[in-house]
């Protein structure tokens, strides 16, 4: 893999130690380029509008943005980078958020350095990458019928909707595209069943949300 | 004010209006029969002092009636000398200390007054008494029609002072006299004044008696009120040094497990790696003692995390309570093999942290209670939100128990459910239970104020559009 361009990554875990840890073994790899490293979701976020890089590791447990909303974000700000989920979580729910967030892997904090190089390199190749424990949980998790829970991108965008603001609005509001808002609101639809947008609103009223 | 100080007001007001109205009732009757009494007692006295004037006055005319009675057509002589006889007769006659006759003319020229000789020859038709009643006039009106009574004032010449009395007089037509006498009263107010006296006196004491019997009763409300306070202050006291002992107790067991937890799994597994660590320093086969280090150093950081999903569950901040809920019930069904159908809502983050800790203790304590007594083969769990508040409920088709009965109970499953109960009731909520041979119900309900409002959501994402600061990292 020498003769290719490296795969540039960037690390955020809140735990400098494991920063320090996973970068020390990344590092002895000739084929990954370490761009950086933050230590919160939201300074994630921002290193990767600068950087642009392939691959994003993010842990989940962090203080401004943890790491599942933060995947959510990097799908609509840096939908090129891919991410790869670095936790010590292995619950089946923690794995289906992840996916449903937009992760493309989602590895233990124990495994061995030649495995996560592995998740590395298979998610760079465009393919998904989970641990052992956590692979039995990863096609449950991915199927949307077994799944009717909203991401937290998804809710705020039901709110707004049923304030009666308008795509445009949403848009400029959450500092992201007209398109993403029409994606989000045709996954809303098809996620909770309903057809028109006064449904939504209605959905929202019935669950106790609405304007007081 | 407390429910407590309001019944004492109902208690007391009442009471006391009531009082009032008694009070003023006895005192308005009181007066009116001492009135009428005292107006009976006057009249009967002032009758008996009429008939006596009357006997005197019948007494003096038989006394000069031989003389008043000489033929029409006597000499002025004799008429003189008539009248003269008769005012030594009247100046003589006299009744008790202050009782007198007099004579006036019908001009009002005192002809006899035995008592205040110095008023002879004098007119009074003009005097009036202190009351401003025209005394002589009125004696000389009521003598010309026929003989009558008069009151007016007059000096009472034993006294020395002016009193009331009533006056009788008749006329002595033959000499153009008017002749009189009266009888002084001053007894009669006396006796008067004395029993209005006596009246008031009976209704002071009447008006003490009620106030007294008033005064005891609402001290023995008070008492009461205050020794209800103090004991059920106490028994407050008790609870809560109940609770505090049994929260104290709960932390306690809870430390020591986690201290063995850690001393028994943890420490030992990282003072093996420390020896294979050393071994590698020196051993020849390096790699096969790090290996085995690392594998320790693994099973070290599988037992933390087991170790601390027990103490709290990080679903639950990360994912929100659904999430976490799933987790319990997939957790539960595995580990007791009774199948758990979960029910959970769409959204994520509507409730503040302590609500959702709340509901999810609950929802554990309930399953743990299913698992050990319910002796259920299928349990529901699920949570839900609307205008009516947050919901969650715990189903089960165990064999039932008697809710009543077990909370006042003191075995661990009543202090659990009363635990349940206090932890919904802290966030303004309520804890039912329905439970018959076929299974039991739990429902915790909350208002759905605890409920993030989708407003106050939206409110914060305008400053700060890129982050979506609304959602905390959980």
């Amino acid at each position: 893999m020498t003769d290719r361009a490296p795969i540039r990554v960037i690390i955020a875990d809140d735990h400098p130690l494991v920063l320090e840890g996973v970068r020390a073994c990344l590092e002895t790899y000739d084929h990954i380029e370490i761009l950086g490293t933050a230590t919160t979701g939201k300074a994630a976020l921002d290193l990767a509008r600068r950087t642009a890089p392939d691959i994003a590791i993010l842990d989940i447990n962090m203080p401004e943005m943890n790491g599942l909303d933060a995947t959510e974000q990097f799908r609509e700000t840096v939908p090129e980078t891919r991410l790869l989920i670095l936790s010590m979580h292995d619950d089946r729910e923690y794995i289906a958020s992840a996916l449903q967030a937009g992760a493309r892997g989602y590895i233990l904090k124990d495994v061995s350095t030649e495995e996560m190089v592995a998740a590395i390199e298979a998610i760079h190749r465009g393919g998904t990458y989970f641990s052992a424990g956590v692979d039995a949980f990863a096609s449950l998790a991915e199927d949307p019928a077994t799944d009717t829970a909203l991401t937290t991108r998804e809710q705020t965008i039901l709110l707004c909707l049923a304030d009666g603001k308008s795509n445009k609005d949403i848009a400029r509001e959450l500092d992201i595209s007209v398109r993403t808002v029409e994606t989000h609101r045709k996954n809303l639809k098809r996620k909770l069943g309903i057809s028109s947008t006064a449904g939504l609103t209605r959905y929202v009223i019935e669950n106790g949300l609405g304007r007081a | 004010m407390t429910l407590r100080q309001k019944i004492l007001l109902l208690a007391t007001i009442p009471l006391l209006v009531a009082v009032a109205v008694i009070m003023a009732v006895v005192n308005r009757q009181a007066e009116a029969v001492s009135a009428q009494e005292i107006a009976l007692f006057e009249k009967t006295m002032l009758a008996a002092k009429k008939a006596e004037l009357l006997n005197y006055m019948s007494l003096a005319e038989t006394s000069i009636e031989h003389l008043t009675g000489i033929p029409r057509n006597s000499s002025a002589e004799d008429v003189i000398e008539a009248q003269t006889r008769a005012k030594q007769i009247l100046n003589s006659l006299t009744f008790g200390e202050d009782g007198y006759f007099f004579v006036y003319d019908l001009d009002g020229t005192s002809v006899v007054h035995p008592k205040q000789g110095w008023r002879v020859g004098q007119n009074y038709l003009d005097l009036r008494d202190k009351d401003d009643r025209p005394v002589i006039r009125n004696l000389i009106a009521a003598a010309k029609a026929g003989g009558g009574f008069t009151r007016y004032a007059w000096e009472q010449p034993s006294r020395g002072d002016v009193t009331d009395k009533i006056g009788y007089a008749v006329l002595i037509e033959p000499w153009g006299w008017m002749m009189g006498t009266g009888i002084y009263i001053d007894d009669v107010i006396t006796q008067a004044a004395a029993a209005r006296a006596g009246v008031d006196a009976r209704i002071r004491q009447t008006f003490l008696l009620i106030g007294g019997i008033t005064l005891a009763t609402v001290l023995a409300v008070f008492a009461t009120w205050i020794v209800i306070n103090i004991r059920e202050s106490r028994l407050a006291d008790a609870k809560l040094q109940a609770l505090a002992q049994k929260v104290t107790d709960a932390q306690e067991d809870e430390r020591g497990r986690v201290a063995r937890e850690l001393h028994d799994s943890i420490s030992q597994i990282l003072v093996s790696v420390k020896y294979m660590l050393q071994r590698a320093r020196r051993a020849p086969d390096t790699g096969e003692a790090l290996g085995k280090a690392e594998e320790n150093l693994n099973l070290a950081i599988t037992e933390v995390r087991r170790i601390s999903h027990d103490l709290r569950p990080g679903l639950l901040d990360d994912l929100g309570l659904s999430r976490a809920l799933q987790n319990l019930g997939e957790e539960f069904a595995t580990r007791t093999g009774i199948a758990v159908d979960v029910q959970t809502t769409a959204f994520k983050n509507l409730l503040p942290d302590d609500v959702k800790t709340a509901l999810y203790r609950i929802a554990q304590e309930a399953l743990t209670n299913v698992e050990r007594h319910a002796g259920a083969s299928r349990v529901e769990l699920g949570v839900t939100h609307g205008q009516e508040g947050v919901v969650l409920k715990i189903t089960d088709d165990g064999c039932g128990f008697d809710p009543a009965g077990l909370r006042a109970s003191r075995k661990p499953v009543g202090i659990g459910l009363k635990n349940m109960a206090e932890r919904i009731a802290r966030h303004g909520g309520k804890l039912s239970i329905d439970s018959n041979a076929e299974g039991t119900g739990l429902r915790a309900w909350l208002p759905r104020g605890v409920l993030r409002s989708g407003g106050a959501v939206a409110a914060p994402r305008a400053a700060e559009p890129a982050t979506d600061a609304a959602w905390p990292a959980e």
